[in-house]
């Protein structure tokens, strides 16, 4: 009898083993984040703050957000080829008022919109980077050029001795277009998060990456397409054969761009190498959103700034009362969002990480909790030398009042 | 007229001290602020009227006083002490207006600070050896206890250096007073009359070794410097304004009335060795300066250096070069009254001066970022850049002295050199670069803050851009004292 209950105990505890060694839990430095991401919660912890904070900066990114992709769509499609585009900000509207106020800099800055698009175009990445290294675009692309300066003897001179100059410059327009396409998609996903928020109905940073995935999960597979229209014709560029997708092609590419790597700026010299934040070479990038300083902010040529300084004009009640809280009240004021802005990226990203796991994120099925450990930890590499543990230690958030749960 | 300047601000002084009833701290500074202002409002009404075209004092007031002693009541104002008592005036409420609102015992405070002013005032007017001597050693009282009771953790032992030290200034001073008047016979302190007493060669060395190293604590020079990185560093951001604009001046303003007024010849001979010394000062204040890593030690060791141009200046006794040292005078003033205060603001919002511990303070977000463009202004004054007052006072100094002492002048030239290793040192450790992490979240900048700098900042770029507004009022009076000087060695004996 001894010997059986003996016998049936190692059994168990052979059992437990096995699944300890199937499926064991994290050793990684950042296995915090992975517990707290395998219970439902978000990189950033869930307080009171960082809900104002997350909501309220959302808001007005999505408010900035939608004259920057109405920006860059028109760019796309109305500035194909205009070698000189004095007036490429202005909508098409080109007035004395809209002339003075444009440069009086009492305007959205659409710079940060073309600096988030050249972003993209270096780093490349996903679908569309080769397929504008396809034969296709390449012919595609030629018709639309052929057409558009066929009756311009320069620049066809100059097409003739350069005959990848045009075509990169359509590149770049196609990545106008798609990055106008994809903010066109967020802009609505922050805006009703802050609607649903005044309602009531967002009360914990969870319901935001929550919000924020179910906004991502319904668009995954939108089209991404691209056309301009030269004199009465219409040319695809971007096909819809072309089987472009709006999440693994324009969403995961601007994340992999513009949180993660980011590029040089002016300004970086003076701020961001003095201070070792800007690796060498490009492979080795790390400046994007979830690494920047935010500290540059509001330094001449520092390109977050006029997104800061767009959405300080958007910049919710309820936000200024809890900006207005810090010992400095809203003399920082761009630094402020620059923080709670990197916070809901974090939130973005936390988005975008359930929806790329390869299985449900709570299951507990061992050999899927191993390939969805595999998968976390590979993304806390990357958040090592990230700005998360501060974004969940920031000085603001003490100074608030809030409790940070790590 | 020029009674008003002493006897507003000492009778403004016993009311805030001794009136029984009870003052608010917010009316205490308000009714000294006033008087300041006042003050500072007369002695540019007195400006306005003075006469540039004349050496001779002007505005005299005279009531025999002590006729036993020799002591009379005789106040006057020459080119010499115009701008002295103008910049005194103005420093005054700058240093009222920049002290904090909450500071303990107020009352006793500013009641201090206006008897300080009076004291300096009466000793820029002082027509009398004595009646100078009095309010010299007057001004120290307050001055003692504003640094000892209002100053830092070592207030006491700063406190107590700064009064020892010039106590032995006042001491040799007043020693070569007497010896003056008794050794030539005069019966009476005032200062005419002695000018025309000669002496012996070996007495004007006695004489004048006495008011050198008496006005040389002053100043200070090296070696008698010590008192002055304690006294700084050790009192509040007003006094030090105070300290460095106005009361170092006392000892370069005696070296010129008394030393070089009085005793001609043995300046004269002694002058070459004087610019010697100023040059040690120089170099070691400029040396010692780079060391530093305390932003408002190194501003006093740059006072050291500074402070030895006039000196080099006076040494040189040309026209040019005495018009210099009176510009220099007021150069300094403002410049290391402007920097001082800018040390405070940095101080007060961050906690701390120490230069290893600051850094990218002119974040344009966070940081600090008109007291940095402050700053680097100021720092550019002080190394002599055109466009600031910084750059004619010094070039007028090597200019008018180069004729006379070329080596000394040039090695003086090498601490406006040291100047800007020093402060381009302060400003790209503390003021560039990244926000350190111990400074990230600092408090608010108020206008209150920046206004008093701001004031000086604009004095100094209108007097850089304009200096015939103040040359004019000296030009006649130094080049007189030149005159006067070569006239009174020509006519003199040798023992």
């Amino acid at each position: 009898m001894t010997k059986t209950s003996a016998e049936s105990g190692q059994v168990e505890n052979t059992d437990r083993l096995k699944s300890q060694i199937r499926s064991p839990k994290s050793v990684h430095i950042l296995s915090p984040y992975i517990e707290r991401l395998k219970a439902g919660d978000a990189l950033l912890a869930d307080t009171p703050e960082n809900l104002i904070e997350v909501v309220g900066v959302l808001k007005s990114y999505g408010i900035v957000m939608v004259d920057y992709y109405t920006n860059l769509l028109y760019i796309a499609e109305k500035q194909f080829l205009v070698l000189f585009p004095f007036f490429k900000y202005f909508n098409g509207e080109v007035s004395r008022e809209k002339l003075l106020r444009h440069l009086w800099h009492d305007r959205i800055n659409f710079e940060y919109a073309e600096y988030c698009m050249k972003t993209m175009m270096w780093h490349g990445g996903g679908s569309l980077d080769t397929y504008l290294d396809s034969e296709e675009f390449r012919q595609r692309a030629r018709a639309a050029i052929e057409a558009k300066i066929q009756d311009n003897w320069l620049i066809r001179g100059i097409d003739g001795l350069f005959p990848e100059f045009l075509l990169e410059q359509v590149r770049q327009q196609v990545y106008y277009s798609a990055l106008g396409q994809f903010w066109r998609v967020m802009a609505p996903i922050f805006l009703t998060l802050s609607d649903r928020y005044d309602r009531g109905e967002i009360n914990s940073i969870p319901q935001v990456v929550d919000h924020i995935l179910n906004g991502l999960v319904e668009s995954a597979n939108l089209p991404i397409t691209y056309s301009v229209e030269i004199g009465d014709k219409e040319y695809e560029i971007i096909p819809k054969s072309a089987n472009l997708t709006f999440l693994m092609d324009t969403a995961v590419p601007y994340v992999e761009a513009v949180f993660f790597r980011g590029m040089p700026f002016l300004g970086t010299v003076s701020f961001n190498a003095q201070a070792h934040q800007i690796p060498p070479d490009q492979t080795r990038f790390e400046y994007g959103a979830l690494y920047a300083d935010p500290l540059p902010i509001g330094g001449a040529g520092i390109p977050p700034t006029l997104l800061m300084q767009d959405m300080r004009h958007f910049i919710p009640d309820y936000l200024h009362d809890l900006y207005n809280r810090n010992r400095r009240r809203e003399d920082d004021l761009r630094v402020q969002i620059c923080v709670s802005f990197q916070k809901s990226m974090f939130c973005v990203t936390t988005a975008a990480i359930l929806g790329l796991a390869p299985y449900p994120i709570d299951t507990k099925d061992p050999s899927e909790e191993q390939a969805n450990r595999v998968y976390l930890e590979k993304w806390m590499d990357r958040f090592v030398t990230s700005r998360l543990m501060v974004a969940n230690s920031d000085p603001n958030a003490c100074l608030y009042g809030c409790e940070v749960r790590f | 007229m020029l009674s008003a300047l002493i006897w507003v601000p000492i009778l403004s002084a016993a009311v805030l001290g001794f009136w029984p009833g009870t003052i608010t701290p917010k009316a205490s500074r308000q009714l000294s602020l006033i008087v300041a202002s006042a003050v500072f409002v007369w002695s540019l009404v007195l400006a306005s009227q003075f006469n540039p075209g004349t050496a001779s004092q002007q505005f005299s007031e005279y009531i025999p006083w002590i006729d036993s002693l020799g002591l009379t009541y005789h106040l006057g104002v020459d080119g010499l002490s115009l701008p002295l008592l103008v910049l005194n005036s103005l420093l005054t409420c700058i240093a009222i207006y920049s002290t904090d609102k909450s500071i303990q015992r107020p009352r006793f405070y500013y009641a201090l600070l206006l008897l300080l002013n009076a004291s300096v005032a009466g000793a820029f007017v002082a027509q009398d050896l004595l009646l100078f001597f009095l309010f010299y050693e007057v001004e120290l009282i307050p001055l003692y206890l504003l640094i000892a009771i209002w100053g830092g953790k070592r207030r006491g032992y700063a406190a107590t250096k700064f009064l020892i030290y010039t106590a032995i200034s006042g001491i040799l001073i007043l020693a070569a007073f007497f010896g003056l008047v008794l050794l030539s016979g005069a019966s009476t302190f005032a200062y005419e009359p002695l000018r025309n007493y000669t002496l012996p060669l070996t007495t004007q060395f006695l004489l004048l070794g006495a008011l050198l190293v008496g006005f040389g604590i002053k100043i200070p020079l090296v070696p008698f410097h010590t008192w002055l990185p304690d006294a700084h560093v050790e009192a509040s951001t007003p006094i030090s304004v105070l300290l460095a604009g106005v009361l170092l001046k006392l000892g370069t303003y005696g070296l010129l009335r008394f030393g070089l007024g009085l005793f001609p010849e043995a300046w004269s001979i002694w002058a070459p060795w004087l610019a010697i010394w100023a040059v040690v000062s120089v170099l070691y204040g400029s040396f010692n300066a780079i060391a530093q890593t305390d932003m408002k030690k190194m501003v006093a060791y740059s006072s050291v250096g500074h402070m030895g141009y006039i000196l080099l200046a006076a040494a040189a006794a040309t026209p040019l070069s005495l018009l210099a040292s009176v510009f220099q005078m007021v150069s300094h003033g403002l410049i290391s009254g402007l920097l001082f205060l800018l040390v405070g603001v940095v101080y007060k919002k961050t906690g701390t001066r120490d230069i290893d511990i600051l850094r990218g303070l002119l974040n344009p977000e966070r940081g600090l970022p008109v007291v940095g463009s402050l700053m680097v202004l100021g720092v550019m004054a002080s190394a002599g850049l055109p466009g600031m007052v910084g750059f004619i006072s010094e070039f007028l100094v090597f200019r008018g002295s180069f004729a006379v002492f070329p080596t000394q002048t040039l090695l003086c030239m090498v601490g406006t050199g040291l100047t800007s290793v020093y402060f381009l040192l302060l400003v790209n450790r503390v003021f560039f670069g990244r926000l350190s992490k111990e400074v990230e979240n600092l408090p608010q900048v108020q206008w209150s803050d920046r206004a008093p700098a701001i004031i000086l900042a604009a004095l100094i770029v209108m007097l850089g851009l304009q200096p015939n507004w103040m040359v004019r009022w000296s030009e006649t009076t130094t080049t007189t004292m030149m005159l006067n000087s070569q006239e009174l060695t020509a006519n003199s004996q040798p023992f």
